[in-house]
């Protein structure tokens, strides 16, 4: 056993045997444990039961100021602005801060979607401006201040009055009127670890979708219903040339076999040309290398001349046509070699 | 008497900023019901603000402008602690003023 594989089933069994501290030890020489003042740091995140909300309150009036001055200027004086990012505020009923569901998002009468219309837990609202904002300065606001914000967000929401002082002792009474508090659903298989019903958060990891195929009365074969009359084929001349050119449906050629093939022939030259052949070869002429006409006076009668003429090309070479080498041409896909090759063969008309 | 507006007025260098969100439907009276019933026209036809007895904007609505319009002005004069009367009246003959302070 390599000692990189003997370091690695180390670090497997002192994951899984040892505490977490033993298993930092294995990382001889790398890095170190982090320090409790840095995991404090780094571990801030506010959780919907409140766990890791820090102590402090601020009020609307103070969260007035400190929007004034720092949010303002992106999310408007009353969260209103739909310029940088989607208003804050607005979109709800007293309705449904009874309900605990915005109608709106359901009914379709809202004109725009706010983060309070769409926020569940107003944990979250406070984590994320702790957590990031202002956008300039993210973390720089002390807890206070982002309980004054808040504060002055909620009464913005016409979720509490003016004179409100948010808190850390009345936060869990705030999240009791939000307008959206019963519009999260965790009944879906993205949710991590146990279902709901054994003590986790969504539902075991089953999938929203079930993606079954459907085998039953397949159709045995594809059967065209209606098609252009003759008359009228020609009335938008070609119809291929007027559609997208990506994607599985094309028009259908209108203007009948001769046109098909002219444009067919057309396209194929664009590829050459796109491909860099037509850079050293000429359709009927010498150019670096020999004419595509010369090509197919040296390869006619020989059965297996495009399949080595598409290894050619792929390959590159050197000495059949003299002493200048042809590149590889590794680059271009098999389908459009073939059809090159095929072009080249059939006259390269 | 409708739901009240939401006034911020601040000065700076002599100059006062007013910001106003009106709370109003703003029915433009061309829209129809799930039934295909006509909305009626429900919208403010007149904004006036004032600093103090004096009219600083003067303005006619109509159908055209968004629910709940957010409106911002300036103008010169003003000192902080003045009050700044914002009123409005609709179609249907309602009415609403409110006031805030200069800060």
């Amino acid at each position: 056993m390599s000692r990189f594989s003997k370091s690695i089933l180390a670090v497997a069994l002192g994951m899984s045997v040892f505490s977490s501290a033993s298993a930092v030890d294995n990382f001889h020489g790398v890095g170190r444990q982090a320090t409790p003042a840095e995991v404090k740091a780094w571990d801030i995140d506010v959780r919907p039961d409140f766990k890791g909300l820090p102590k402090g309150k601020g009020n609307v009036e103070r969260g007035n100021e400190l929007f004034e001055e720092k949010c303002a200027s992106c999310h408007g004086s009353f969260g209103e602005s739909n310029e940088v990012f989607t208003p804050l505020a607005g979109g709800t009923t007293k309705d449904d801060i009874k309900t605990g569901r915005v109608k709106g998002l359901s009914s379709g009468e809202l004109p725009q979607r706010t983060t309070f219309t769409k926020v569940a837990t107003i944990s979250t609202v406070f984590d994320y401006i702790q957590r990031a904002m202002p956008w300039t300065a993210p973390k720089s606001l002390k807890p206070d201040e982002v309980y004054a914000i808040l504060a002055y967000l909620l009464n913005l929401q016409e979720i509490v009055p003016a004179d409100f002082e948010l808190s850390d002792k009345n936060i869990a009474d705030v999240q009791k009127l939000l307008p959206n508090r019963n519009g999260m659903t965790t009944d879906h298989g993205l949710w991590p670890g146990a279902s709901a019903k054994k003590g986790g958060i969504g539902n075991g990891g089953v999938p929203d979708v079930k993606n079954v195929a459907c085998m039953k009365n397949c159709k045995p074969e594809v059967q065209i219903g209606s098609t252009l009359p003759d008359y009228a084929r020609t009335a938008h001349g070609e119809l291929a040339d007027q559609n997208r050119n990506f994607g599985p449906v094309r028009g259908t050629r209108t203007l009948g076999p001769e046109a098909a093939k002219k444009a067919a022939d057309a396209s194929t030259l664009d590829l050459a040309t796109k491909s860099g052949c037509m850079a050293c070869h000429g359709v009927k002429n010498k150019i670096v290398g020999p004419g595509f006409n010369e090509v197919v006076a040296r390869y006619q009668g020989q059965p297996d001349a495009e399949s080595r003429l598409i290894a050619k090309v792929k390959a590159g070479g050197q000495g059949v046509w003299g002493s200048i080498p042809m590149p590889p041409n590794a680059h271009i896909k098999d389908d459009d070699l073939k059809t090159l090759v095929q072009w080249i063969l059939a006259g390269s008309k | 008497m409708g739901n009240p507006m939401k006034i911020r007025a601040a000065n700076k260098d002599g100059v006062t900023e007013v910001k106003v969100l009106v709370s109003h439907e703003m029915e433009t009276g061309q829209r129809k019901d799930a039934n295909g019933a006509i909305v009626p026209a429900w919208f403010i036809t007149e904004l006036v603000a004032k600093h103090g007895d004096k009219t600083v904007l003067s303005s006619e609505f109509g159908p055209s402008v968004s629910k709940n319009p957010y409106l911002a002005f300036k103008f010169k004069g003003g000192a902080k602690g003045d009050k700044i009367t914002v009123s409005w009246k609709d179609n249907k003959g309602d009415s609403r003023s409110d006031e805030a302070t200069i800060g």
